[in-house]
C-alpha cells in the first residue's frame, strides 16, 4: 500500500484554481522533490497534502485511511477522531521554521510528544538527546530560538517533526530562508535521513539541491503536473517545453 | 479682585460712615456657592444659576453698581477658593454656628435648623428611631456638624453613635438619590433645603423635631471687615425698603429669615489674626493627615487589587468573545467594548450604583456601594483589557497556529502552551500603562461617595482648610505608581527570556 496517495485533488481561491486535477502517490522510503516556479501551485499542494488548507474536491489517503473523499463533486473531510490519528502520519518542516519562540531547544522537541502524545517526559527526553547529538545540536538544548542560526533553527524544527515518529515528512523550502552555503549543511542532514529510510516530500525551486536528495522529481507549473521522474530523466533530459524553459531561466 | 481694590480704598475715612453710599466701583464682585444646593443657589431647569442668596447677592451689587460673578465651588474646596481670592465671599446657606472664628461673618440673615428627612414609608418618626439606621449627610455640611463636630452636643453624639452608619455625600442630589434607592434609611440637612427637596420631590417627610438650630450668614475671608462691611450696609437697604422680604417670599423663606440691624455679628470677626493653626502644617498636622490618608489609602488598594483581580480574566473572555466565530456574540462584545471605552468611568459607576433602583426598582443596601466600585471598575477595566488581549493574541504569528496544527496540539493547548505565553510577552507594555491608569482612577469611586483616598483628602482639605492633604495623597498615588512601574519592569524581566 502506498503510504500516500493523491487523486484528482482541485482547489480554488477566489475562483482562480490553484490545483486543476492533481494525482500523486508517494511509497515508503521515497524522497520526493516537487519542483516549479513560483506560482506554480506547489506550495498549495503541499498546504492541501498536510491539511493546513481544505481541498475543494478530490482524495487523500496516507496508509490506506482515507482523510478526503469526495461525494457528489464535494470534499468530504474525515470525523475529527481519525483527522487527528491521521495527522500523525506525517510531519512537517516550515519554510520559516515556527519554532516555539519561548520554548528552549528541548522544549520545542519535547512539548509536543508529552502534551500531544501523553508520553512520560523521561523518555521523550533520553529521545530527544539522541536526536540532538545526531542533528549535532547537544550544545544547544537549553538554548532559545533566538539564540540559534538559521542552520541550527532549521535542525531544531527538524528534530522537531522527527520526535512525533511520522511516516513521512514534508519540506517546505528546506534551503531558501538558509545563506548558500549551508545548503550543504541540509544536503548531509536529508541523506542521512534518507539512508534510514526516512520518507520525504520537499517543496523546492532549486533544481541542483532536487537532484542532489530526491530519488523521483515533480515538476509542477500552471497548477498542474507537467512531468515526472528520476532526476536525471526530468532535470537532465526533460521531454516537456515548459520544463526545459524553467531549468533555463533557473540556471541563468 | 476686589481685595486689592480695597486695600487701596482701606485708608479712606468715609469707609465705616453710616450713611448709605451708592459707590459706583469698577469692580467685579465673587460669590462662592455650591450649584446643587436649592433653594440658596442652585442651576435651575433653564440652566441657569438661582437662588435666593444669587438674588440677594445681584441685588446688593446692582445698589452697588458692582459686577456679579457666580461662581459654583465644590464645597470641600471653599476655603481653598476663598484664600486664594478666587471668590470675595462664601453665599449659600452658609452656617455661622461652629465657624464663627474661621470667617469674617455678616450678621446672620436666616435662620436654619437641621432636620431629618425620611421616606414616607420608613416608619421612622424621630431622631431615636434612628437607631441602627443609615444616615447620610453633605461632607463637611452644617448637619455633619451639628452630629459629629467639636461643638456637637452630647445628644446629637449619642445620636450618631447610634446609627449604623454616617455615611458622607458630596451633594444633596446624590443624599436623595441615595434615600430613593435605599442605600440610606434617612438625610439629615438644612431646614429650608429639607423644605424645598421635600415639596418638589414624592414620598418624603421631615420629621418635626430638629437636631439642632443655626443661623446662615455670608462669610468672608477672615479679616476682610471693609467688604463684609459693605455688603451688609446694603442688605439692611433693602431690608429697610422691603425689598429683602420681596426676594425671601419669592423663595418662600420669609419665614425663616433673621436679618436684624444691630444684630451682633458673629463672635470674633474684629479680631483680625488669624487663627494659629494657619501659620503652616505642623508635624503634627501631617501625621493626622496621614494617619487619615492611610485608611483611605487601604480602601483605594483593595480597589485596585479587586479590579486587576475580576478584570484581567474577565477581559480575556470578552477577547474571545470579540474574536468569535458567532456573529451576534462578537457584535454584542463589540458594542459593551465602545460602549465601556467611550463613556466616561464617573458616569459608569453611578450608573452601577443607582441603576438598580431606578431601572429594576430594586432597593440597594449600603453595602452595595462597594460592590458597585468593583463592579464599574472591573466592567470599564475588562473592556480596555478584552483590547489589548485581542492585539496580543494577533500579534502572535500564523505560521505559530499551523505548527501546533501540525504537532497535533488542540485548539485549548494550542492558545494555553503556545499563543498565551507569547501573548502575555506581546502585552505587558500596554497593560503596565492601564495598570498604572488604574492607580489614579480609583479616585474615581469618589463619584459615588465611597471612601477612599482622595475623598478623604478632599474632605480633610475641607476640614483642615489646607491643601496639604492633596498634596500627600498626590505622593502617595505616585509612590503607588512607583511600586506598579517596578513591578510590571520585574515581569517584563522575567519575560525577557525569550524573543
Amino acid at each position: 500500500m502506498s503510504l500516500l496517495e493523491v487523486k484528482n485533488v482541485k482547489k480554488s481561491f477566489d475562483g482562480n484554481e490553484v490545483l486543476k486535477d492533481i494525482s500523486m502517490t508517494v511509497e515508503k522510503g521515497e524522497v520526493i522533490s516537487i519542483l516549479g516556479p513560483s506560482g506554480s501551485g506547489k506550495t498549495t499542494f503541499l498546504r492541501c497534502m498536510t491539511m493546513l488548507e481544505t481541498v475543494d474536491s478530490g482524495e487523500i489517503a496516507y496508509s490506506g485511511e482515507k482523510a478526503v473523499t469526495t461525494v457528489d463533486g464535494k470534499a468530504v473531510y474525515a470525523s475529527k477522531a481519525d483527522m487527528r490519528r491521521i495527522k500523525t502520519y506525517f510531519g512537517l518542516v516550515f519554510q520559516s521554521f515556527e519554532l516555539f519562540p519561548h520554548f528552549s531547544v528541548m522544549g520545542n522537541i519535547t512539548d509536543a510528544p508529552i502534551h500531544v502524545m501523553k508520553r512520560p517526559r523521561d523518555e521523550v527526553e533520553k529521545e530527544a538527546r539522541e536526536l540532538l547529538k545526531k542533528l549535532g545540536l547537544s550544545e544547544r538544548a537549553d538554548h532559545y530560538p533566538y539564540q540559534l542560526s538559521g542552520g541550527q533553527k532549521q535542525r531544531v524544527a527538524i528534530a522537531r517533526a522527527l520526535a512525533m515518529d511520522p511516516q513521512m515528512i514534508f519540506f517546505d523550502e528546506p534551503t531558501s530562508a538558509l545563506d548558500p552555503e549551508l545548503t550543504a549543511e541540509i544536503l548531509k542532514v536529508l541523506r542521512e535521513l534518507a539512508a534510514e529510510k526516512m520518507t520525504m516530500v520537499i517543496v523546492t525551486h532549486e533544481i541542483a539541491f532536487a537532484r542532489a536528495v530526491s530519488d523521483r522529481v515533480i515538476f509542477m507549473d500552471g497548477g498542474v503536473i507537467i512531468e515526472q521522474g528520476s532526476p536525471a530523466d526530468v532535470i537532465d533530459h526533460p521531454s516537456n517545453e515548459r520544463t526545459r524553459a524553467f531549468l533555463k531561466k533557473m540556471s541563468e | 479682585m476686589i481685595k486689592r481694590m480695597l486695600a487701596a480704598l482701606a485708608a479712606s475715612a468715609v469707609m465705616m460712615s453710616a450713611v448709605p453710599v451708592v459707590y459706583a466701583e469698577d469692580m467685579t464682585f465673587t460669590v462662592g456657592f455650591d450649584a446643587e444646593f436649592p433653594p440658596y443657589g442652585y442651576k435651575d431647569d433653564s440652566g441657569e444659576y438661582v437662588g435666593f442668596d444669587l438674588d440677594l447677592a445681584e441685588e446688593v451689587c446692582k445698589r452697588r453698581g458692582w459686577e456679579l460673578v457666580k461662581q459654583p465651588i465644590d464645597w470641600n474646596s471653599k476655603d481653598l477658593e476663598l484664600e486664594t481670592g478666587a471668590i470675595d465671599c462664601i453665599w449659600n446657606g452658609f452656617t455661622i454656628d461652629g465657624r464663627e472664628d474661621e470667617y469674617t461673618w455678616s450678621v446672620p440673615y436666616v435662620d436654619n435648623s437641621q432636620v431629618v428627612v425620611v421616606k414616607d414609608s420608613s416608619g421612622i418618626s424621630s431622631p431615636a428611631d434612628l437607631a441602627g439606621k443609615v444616615v447620610c449627610v453633605q461632607a463637611d455640611s452644617s448637619a455633619l456638624e451639628a452630629l459629629t463636630g467639636d461643638d456637637a452636643t452630647d445628644e446629637n453624639k449619642a445620636l450618631c453613635a447610634s446609627f449604623a452608619e454616617l455615611s458622607q455625600v458630596g451633594d444633596y442630589n446624590s443624599a436623595f438619590l441615595n434615600l430613593d434607592s435605599g442605600a440610606v434609611d434617612a438625610v439629615c440637612l438644612d431646614v429650608g433645603v429639607a423644605n424645598y427637596e421635600v415639596k418638589s420631590r414624592k414620598g418624603y417627610t421631615v420629621l418635626p423635631d430638629p437636631i439642632s438650630s443655626e443661623k446662615y450668614g455670608v462669610g468672608f475671608l477672615k479679616g476682610n471687615t471693609e467688604l463684609r462691611d459693605k455688603v451688609q450696609e446694603s442688605l439692611f437697604e433693602m431690608l429697610d425698603d422691603g425689598t429683602f422680604m420681596e426676594i425671601a417670599d419669592k423663595w418662600e423663606l420669609s419665614s425663616s429669615v433673621c436679618l436684624e440691624k444691630n444684630a451682633a455679628v458673629a463672635a470674633s470677626d474684629t479680631d483680625d489674626e488669624l487663627p494659629s493653626d494657619d501659620d503652616g502644617p505642623t508635624a503634627d498636622d501631617l501625621i493626622y493627615i496621614c494617619r487619615e490618608l492611610l485608611e483611605g489609602l487601604v480602601s483605594s488598594v483593595g480597589i485596585f487589587f479587586l479590579t486587576l483581580l475580576f478584570a484581567l480574566p474577565l477581559g480575556l473572555l470578552v477577547a474571545f468573545g470579540r474574536m468569535s466565530q458567532n456573529v451576534v456574540l462578537r457584535n454584542i462584545v463589540r458594542l459593551y467594548i465602545s460602549i465601556f471605552r467611550g463613556t466616561p468611568l464617573m458616569l459608569q459607576l453611578l450608573v452601577v450604583f443607582f441603576g438598580p433602583y431606578y431601572v429594576f426598582g430594586i432597593s440597594t443596601s449600603t453595602s452595595y456601594r462597594f460592590m458597585a466600585v468593583i463592579i464599574g471598575f472591573t466592567l470599564n477595566y475588562a473592556a480596555y483589557f478584552a483590547e489589548i488581549y485581542r492585539s496580543g493574541i494577533q500579534s502572535v504569528n500564523k505560521g505559530q497556529y499551523e505548527a501546533a496544527q501540525i504537532l497535533g496540539y488542540t485548539p485549548q493547548q494550542r492558545f494555553i502552551r503556545i499563543v498565551f505565553p507569547q501573548m502575555v510577552k506581546n502585552i505587558i507594555p500596554s497593560i503596565t500603562n492601564e495598570v498604572i491608569t488604574l492607580v489614579k482612577d480609583t479616585s474615581l469611586a469618589f463619584a459615588i461617595s465611597y471612601a477612599e483616598m482622595f475623598t478623604i483628602a478632599k474632605q480633610v482639605a475641607a476640614a483642615e482648610t489646607t491643601i496639604l492633604p492633596l498634596f500627600v495623597a498626590g505622593l502617595f498615588y505616585y509612590i503607588g505608581n512607583a511600586v506598579v512601574a517596578a513591578v510590571m519592569a520585574y515581569i517584563e524581566k522575567k519575560m525577557s527570556y525569550f524573543r
